[in-house]
């Protein structure tokens, strides 16, 4: 052996002088000695049997994504989601307020009897335990039925085939239609659906659904809509027909964000996101038999814990504000009915009032206490261990408060529509790197909320309705 | 008290002035700059591309190709003079060997960047030309070299036109304009010129594209009758200038006998034939990593509500494609008396 002398440049060279020799096939080339080679070994040590396991799948698939069923089958299928919620989150709500507010008298029975100072039994269990009790009774019941059902729909395999329905309308939006993978997340949490974007590769399509992601009401804002639902649309008609009504209502509100996603999409990829839908390609996996108690693992332990952790966080120090507006007073008015009171008129312009404006801008860290702050506003000192049901509820907004179905429909809306809470206005930041993104994926929903309660109520109060 | 307001007030002035990077000097200084490095860059471009037409620059053809006054023209040739870039005859204006080298860096530039435009980003062909005028100024040389790497090394943009080496040379386009072709026999399209826009996007509309297969079928004396894909369209004999085009090779590995994807109905399948030689880059290669490959048998499995997209049989695997994706996959279908027992 002669040594010889390459000096590292003398390759770089070499490689480069050979690349040009090569036509531009040479990767396809590549790519097709890859297969073959695993196609190879497959055969060799794969033995099939038989096609009846994707014969069954193409039989589920043809029906799935039918020209005339594929859209109806996903709707049924989202309506049944919630009317499982509604029909059995009802019953265990309802016991854990009356629970939780029992506690609370005892306690609070149990301080005062101890002497301690009337300030500090109202901030800790009238304040910090109220709001605590309110968002896990509100919460916990519906997240725990609805996180595992709609698991059981991811697990199954069954959302890529709502990718693949809803595609087209993407394509016209200017979006990709893994956006749709994206806002299905966005059910559970909208800053894990924004994180989610990460499976599109264009950025501009991925900025198209970080910065409409939003317009999913996620878990925080369904127990607004659900109960929204039940007061008033299921009211309104035989008890027979209420939670098929309500879970209804539930699905309108969400077909009316989706239409807001797409229009939003359509708007954004005609102006700032200007550009041409870029490729789409997505695999469907076969169907799975989903795995009970891996369901159960991660959407009660990774989903359910993990999100009533994070309002459960929030809602004590809300209570805590809540208790201390309600208690303190500056010139003879509370500073929550100064508040409440500042916030009014913008509030019934757009067909809402001071309270919910003020339940949202406390609930800035997370929609989950958006209802449980306005109870509390609205009830003031009073005693809460009698409103546990809904109807009870319904006769302190209705009767007390002088909410009419306007108020509901705008709150719906509002609801849907407006800025992201903290969590998902921080992640927006973390994914886009950008001031100017994240303050766009803030202050656009929260305008297009306003205008769009601002448009239906002066609608309802210049029509003769 | 008023003092100290107009003593605030005018530092305020001072800062927004003098601010080392966002105050408005600095952004002034930076526009001015910038400026006049895409002014020089693309009289550099102007020269050499007249050399490569073997004539020399002048004046007032800079003038002309820049829309500037002809004292700004004169700035500019005289600063690319100092740089020791160009050289003044009596002739015109020349570029020194160090000056080719540079223009030959911009070039490389702006045809990676449609390069990028295209493959990645799917820009349709029209576009790209004017955002690679803009970005060819702001890349760095690491950042050029980077998009390179990141590219595959390309060695042709997506009109055909090759792209400069990172050493400054440049392999020649071995292409005729399609006027000088001889009728009835197939040639391959290698080279589309984008400049000027009006007669670039005539070429557009004629569906003509890089690496497809053309046939002049008719030769009249102010137009050309040419077929692609079976289809004719006419073409004015201006415009056949700006279209260059060789001799097909046996490496450039055509299918014959094709479909498209797209085409196939619903139960129907057939054989992967080759990708379409337009869709390059990102696009490409997630085709091929979905198994895409020459020779794989595909079978049309679903359709949707709208039609669009559509899902395919692939090795196993159900795959979803938009029209668009789809259309990129050339076929030779199979008999439909095979797929008979697989059809509904």
């Amino acid at each position: 052996m002669t040594p010889v002398s390459v000096t590292p440049q003398a390759v770089l060279d070499r490689s480069d002088e050979l690349r040009r020799g090569l036509d531009g096939s040479f990767r396809d080339s590549m790519v097709a000695s890859l297969y073959q080679r695993a196609g190879e070994l497959a055969g060799r040590s794969v033995r099939e049997q038989g096609a009846g396991k994707w014969d069954f799948d193409q039989r589920i698939d043809r029906i799935l994504t039918s020209r005339w069923l594929g859209l109806p089958v996903m709707l049924l299928l989202l309506g049944a989601v919630f009317w499982v919620t509604i029909l059995g989150a009802n019953v265990p709500s309802q016991m854990l307020a009356n629970g939780f507010f029992a506690v609370e008298a005892a306690a609070a029975g149990w301080f005062e009897s101890m002497g301690a100072p009337w300030w500090l039994t109202g901030l800790v269990w009238h304040g910090i335990f109220r709001g605590l009790a309110w968002v896990v009774s509100v919460m916990l019941p519906p997240m725990a039925i609805f996180f595992p059902v709609f698991t059981i729909l991811e697990d199954l395999g069954y959302l890529p085939r709502v990718a693949f329905n809803l595609d087209w309308l993407f394509r016209k939006a200017g979006a990709h239609g893994k956006q749709a993978l994206t806002m299905a997340m966005g059910f559970g949490c909208n800053a894990a659906g924004v994180t989610s974007t990460r499976i599109i590769d264009s950025p501009r399509e991925r900025l198209l659904a970080i910065l409409t992601n939003n317009f999913v009401p996620c878990n925080g804002r369904f127990p607004t809509l659900i109960m929204l639902a039940v007061i008033f649309v299921a009211a309104a008609v035989p008890p027979a027909a209420a939670a098929f009504a309500a879970a209804a209502a539930v699905v309108a509100v969400v077909l009316l964000g989706v239409c807001f996603t797409l229009g939003v999409s359509w708007a954004l990829s005609r102006s700032l996101l200007s550009g041409e839908a870029s490729a789409f390609t997505l695999e469907m996996p076969p169907y799975r038999r989903p795995s009970i108690l891996r369901i159960l693992y991660t959407s009660l332990i990774d989903r359910t814990i993990f999100v009533l952790g994070r309002a459960m966080l929030t809602a004590a120090p809300a209570g805590a504000l809540i208790w201390i507006l309600a208690n303190v007073q500056a010139g003879g008015t509370t500073l929550a009915d100064r508040s409440i009171s500042l916030l009014e008129p913008l509030g019934t312009a757009i067909g809402l009032d001071g309270v919910i404006l003020l339940a949202y801008v406390i609930a800035i860290p997370a929609n989950e206490i958006v209802v449980p702050t306005m109870l509390m506003c609205y009830l003031g000192g009073a005693m809460m261990m009698d409103i546990t049901t809904y109807e009870q509820i319904r006769e302190v907004l209705v009767g007390q408060h002088g909410w009419t179905m306007l108020t509901a429909v705008n709150l719906m809306l509002f609801s849907l529509l407006h800025n992201p809470c903290a969590t998902t206005i921080l992640t927006i930041w973390k994914e886009t790197r950008s001031a100017r993104w994240t303050a766009l994926g803030a202050l656009m929903p929260l305008g297009l909320a306003f205008l769009v309660c601002l448009a239906t109520a002066q609608a309802v109060r210049l029509l003769p309705l | 008290m008023n003092a100290l307001s107009i003593g605030v007030a005018a530092a305020l002035l001072v800062v927004i002035l003098a601010a080392p990077k966002f105050g408005l000097l600095a952004r002034w200084k930076r526009h001015r700059a910038y400026r006049a490095k895409s002014r020089s860059e693309d009289a550099l471009k102007h020269i050499l591309a007249w050399q490569h037409r073997s004539k020399l620059a002048s004046l007032e053809s800079l003038a002309g190709t820049m829309g500037l006054r002809p004292a700004a023209v004169l700035r500019v040739v005289a600063g690319l003079q100092t740089a020791g870039w160009v050289e003044s005859g009596a002739g015109g204006i020349a570029l020194t060997a160090s000056g080719e080298r540079r223009a030959l860096e911009v070039v490389r530039a702006h045809r990676l960047w449609e390069r990028h435009l295209s493959d990645d980003a799917n820009m349709p062909m029209g576009k790209l030309h004017p955002a690679a005028e803009r970005a060819e100024h702001s890349l760095s040389r690491q950042q050029v070299a980077e998009l390179d790497a990141h590219l595959g090394h390309p060695q042709h943009d997506p009109h055909g036109d090759p792209i400069p080496r990172p050493d400054g040379t440049i392999s020649a386009l071995n292409a005729v304009s399609l006027n000088e072709w001889p009728a009835g026999r197939p040639a391959l399209i290698a080279h589309l010129e984008d400049e000027p826009q009006a007669v670039f996007r005539q070429i557009l509309l004629a569906n003509l594209r890089p690496m497809q297969v053309v046939r002049v079928a008719e030769s009249g004396p102010n137009h050309l009758a040419v077929e692609i894909d079976g289809r004719q369209h006419r073409i004015e004999r201006s415009t056949a200038a700006n279209i260059h085009v060789r001799e097909i090779r046996p490496q450039d590995a055509l299918p014959t006998e094709r479909t498209r994807l797209s085409d196939l109905v619903q139960g129907a399948c057939g054989e992967v034939a080759g990708l379409s030689p337009d869709c390059q880059g990102l696009s490409r290669r997630r085709l091929l990593d979905l198994g895409l490959t020459p020779g794989t048998r595909v079978e049309v499995a679903l359709d949707n509500t709208f039609g669009d997209p559509r899902a395919f049989r692939v090795r196993g695997t159900t795959v979803a494609l938009r029209r668009q994706q789809a259309e990129q996959v050339l076929i030779r279908p199979f008999p439909s008396s095979d797929g008979a027992e697989t059809a509904p």
